[in-house]
């Protein structure tokens, strides 16, 4: 197990540090200023001599993300639930639900600032409608591609559409759901952080700080922390897939 | 209900027609008068397409037909389709369940049932395995338990060993004969393959192609007690012939 | 977020960074106002072609113009002196070369109704202080005043949450923000951030130290010619304006008249030279960004600036 992981992130992690090798290189032959682009190194350093408040910010920002997908987890799958219930429902209001998908999230977090006023509340609604489409358009697909045969099962036995949605479609939409879940959190962290430069708090206020005070190296390095919280949650939702579908598909050792 | 005496299925005057893609009308029921003794195991046999697995969906209920009534005596019925058809994510115990789930029963209730089933088929010992460790037999068996577990009257099976090696399919045939005796059962069985209706049916009903209708209601002249010998039995090939002949018509009508 | 936008897009490389002949490119850091009144009547008189300049503005909200400045991507740049000191902090070599205010034009503005009479009383309230996270002043007046039980928010650019909330505090330029809030019939009351005794020179004209060194006669034209144009543009605002007004369909005519009224007692020196700083001034606003802890070093005060002649 312990080598599988290795395998899975060594390659990754040479090309990181062959990367940030080369430019560190490249940006201190070619004398760029620190203005424009910070050498990795000055990067770091600023990652860890501000360890404290950008650890802080972080963990502001995780707990809006957090809530964001749990809310945008939530009512997307109650949204495909309803969506998949007849054809007239999805021809009626699918359109609507695209809708979330295109809004520019910097056009609406101002809006979202003055009907939800400062501080988290508005910024776990931006997390919120950035992240809720690719939720709705994958569980809706898995909801929509149940086995006519065991949607048929059920109902030679009579089963109500209650039981139908809980034993049948929703756990058949569960590899779905968890692959819309998957971009969700990645497009979470975007839409936390712009919903902080509005309403503040964070480290989207970290970044513009920074930025005002011409700290470049910060601010590659609020990204960093940001970019970890991507990653931990991508981690987190290919876990709970493997962890969730693990009886689904023949593992190595299964027989035939 | 009207139907008579011992009557399990009865079918009048069915017709079905579906819409195709392009806007056209086809046709896959032509006017078909059908009745199955209760007990009684009838092949349903015809070329690809001939409307066999629709006359099944039919009788189970699953579909209405444009023309004509289906009758059924009430019995507790059951389906295995042409794939197992399991739900991946419960385990072959879980899976084999889920009817007496769906009836309402409760967990004390149905686990004695399940195992039984589960035993019945042969599978006692898989039965904390999920669907994707199982074999395609394995996972046949467990959809027959499933079907089995609520003690049905009457079984409605789909070409169900279709997509099995010949092996399987054979051992599944026995399997499945000596389950239809033991609970007597009333058993109507769709299939394509001639040697499969033959050697399993009492009765079998071989069907033209669309729009279908029934070009020969045939009882099977092969004693009760059949075993894998008797598909080298002269007698068995004669059969074999006669269903032949009749498909062959039917295909070319 | 723009100026994330506007450095990323820098980053990337950006397709009109080739010289343009001899035109000399000027990068504003926002929309066409009286803040920029002298830039468009020095071109509205030809004072730059007087002098032998071609100058084209570049710019607007967001730009990062202290970035472009520093890699030479644009000759001339706006920027205030604190923005300088950081950046030579950080290693850029920007130098200032004229002052556009000589007292710094930026506020915080509340309602007149809470009948708050000073800065530290405004600051000691409860309420929302709506300003732009980092901005320098803004830590100077905590670190002087504290801020009490104020619940610090994000300022986007838009007095909409100033008018609709009586306890919020926002920053603003006084020759913006206050007038179109009067104008909207609110009763704005504002605290010059200068009074606190932070008071750094604002909408400064910065180039990079290598073209003061190489090419200072230039320079010294462009001073001389946006001298020019500030002088007739506070005898007589009027014509510039109306060149500004349909550049910035945001504010109207009497919006324009307004803030040049304004500014004009904190950009004049009578009888002096408009535009000239002094090196007292430079090392009291790095020894309070020093004491602040957002420059490491203070550097000698000459070289943050110079009075090109």
């Amino acid at each position: 197990m312990t080598g599988d992981l290795w395998r899975r992130a060594a390659p990754p992690l040479v090309t990181f540090v062959l990367g940030v090798a080369l430019a560190e290189l490249l940006i201190r032959a070619l004398d760029v200023s620190p203005l424009i682009l910070p050498r990795p190194s000055a990067v770091w350093s600023a990652a860890t001599s501000e360890a404290g408040p950008l650890l802080a910010a972080l963990a502001a920002t995780a707990r809006s993300v957090l809530a964001g997908l749990l809310l945008s987890s939530s009512v997307g799958v109650a949204a495909a639930v309803a969506l998949a219930a007849s054809p007239w429902m999805k021809r009626a209001f699918y359109p609507y639900a695209i809708f979330f998908q295109i809004v520019p999230i910097v056009a609406i977090a101002p809006l979202l600032v003055i009907w939800f006023g400062y501080g988290p509340r508005a910024v776990v609604a931006a997390a919120a409608v950035v992240s809720v489409f690719p939720v709705i358009a994958n569980t809706l697909a898995g909801l929509l591609s149940v086995d006519p045969n065991l949607a048929d099962l059920f109902r030679l036995h009579g089963a109500s559409r209650t039981a139908t949605l809980w034993k049948l479609r929703l756990p058949w939409a569960l590899p779905y759901l968890l692959t819309g879940l998957r971009i969700a959190a990645g497009l979470a962290v975007i839409g936390a952080i712009v919903g902080e430069f509005v309403g503040g708090g964070g480290l989207g206020v970290v970044v513009l700080g920074a930025m005002r005070q011409q700290r470049t190296d910060l601010v590659f390095a609020a990204i960093g922390y940001a970019s970890l919280l991507g990653l931990a949650l991508f981690a987190a939702v290919g876990l709970a897939s493997r962890l969730a579908l693990r009886h689904w598909h023949a593992s190595e050792g299964g027989e035939r | 209900m009207q139907l008579s005496g011992n009557e399990a299925i009865a079918l009048e005057g069915v017709h079905r027609t579906f819409r195709s893609e392009a806007g056209g009308e086809v046709p896959a029921l032509a006017g078909i008068d059908l009745a199955v003794a209760r007990g009684d195991f009838v092949a349903l046999l015809g070329p690809s397409g001939s409307g066999k697995s629709t006359l099944l969906r039919l009788v189970a209920g699953l579909d209405q037909p444009q023309r004509g009534v289906v009758r059924r005596d009430g019995s507790r019925l059951a389906m295995v389709f042409q794939d197992a058809h399991l739900l991946p994510w419960r385990d072959v115990l879980a899976n084999v369940s889920l009817p007496l789930e769906l009836l309402g029963r409760d967990a004390a209730t149905r686990r004695p049932l399940a195992e039984a089933a589960v035993a019945r088929v042969g599978l006692a010992d898989a039965a904390r395995r999920y669907p994707a460790e199982l074999s395609g037999g394995m996972r046949m068996r467990a959809s027959l338990a499933r079907a089995l577990v609520t003690e049905p009257r009457l079984l409605l099976l789909d070409e169900p060993f279709a997509a099995l090696d010949e092996l399987t399919r054979m051992s599944l045939d026995d399997e499945l004969r000596r389950l239809w005796r033991e609970a007597g059962l009333t058993v109507l069985f769709v299939t394509h393959s001639i040697a499969e209706a033959a050697y399993l049916a009492e009765r079998v009903v071989v069907l033209s192609r669309r729009p279908a209708r029934i070009v020969l209601d045939h009882r099977v002249a092969l004693p009760a007690e059949r075993s894998a010998a008797l598909r080298a039995e002269p007698a068995f090939a004669r059969e074999v012939g006669v269903l032949q002949d009749a498909l062959r018509a039917g295909a070319a009508a | 977020m723009r100026r994330i936008l506007a450095a990323a897009l820098l980053v990337l490389g950006c397709a009109s960074c080739a010289k343009h002949d001899e035109k000399l490119q000027l990068a504003l850091n926002w929309k066409p106002e009286p803040e920029f009144g002298g830039i468009f009547e020095a071109e509205r008189l030809g004072a730059f072609a007087k002098h032998g300049l071609a100058v084209e503005r570049t710019g607007g909200p967001g730009a990062p113009v202290v970035q472009m400045v520093t890699a030479k991507q644009v000759p001339f740049g706006i920027a205030s002196a604190d923005e300088v000191v950081l950046a030579r902090d950080r290693g850029s070599d920007v130098v200032a070369v004229f002052a556009t205010y000589q007292t710094n034009p930026q506020g915080l503005m509340t309602h007149a109704a809470r009948k708050l009479d000073t800065l530290e009383a405004l600051l000691h309230s409860p309420g929302t202080l709506a300003v732009e996270p980092g901005l320098p002043y803004v830590k100077f007046l905590e670190q002087r005043y504290g801020f009490g039980a104020l619940n610090v928010v994000p300022y986007s650019y838009s007095i909409a949450p100033f008018l609709t909330d009586p306890t919020l505090t926002q920053q603003v330029f006084v020759t913006a923000e206050p007038i179109a809030a009067r104008r909207a019939h609110a009763d704005p009351q504002v605290f010059l951030v200068a009074e606190s005794g932070y008071d750094p020179y604002t909408a400064v004209v910065i180039v990079h130290g290598d073209m003061l060194r190489n090419d200072g006669a230039r320079v010294a034209s462009f001073v001389a010619a946006l001298r020019e144009g500030w002088r007739s543009y506070l005898d007589d605002p009027g014509p510039a304006n109306a060149v500004m007004a349909p550049l910035n369909p945001e504010m109207d005519a009497d919006a324009f008249r307004l803030a040049a009224e304004a500014q004009k007692p904190l950009i004049d020196v009578p009888g002096g030279a408009l535009g000239e700083m002094t090196a007292e001034r430079w090392a009291e606003l790095a020894g309070q960004l020093q004491r602040l802890g957002l420059v490491k070093d203070v550097q000698p005060a000459a070289s943050y600036f110079a009075n090109p002649r």
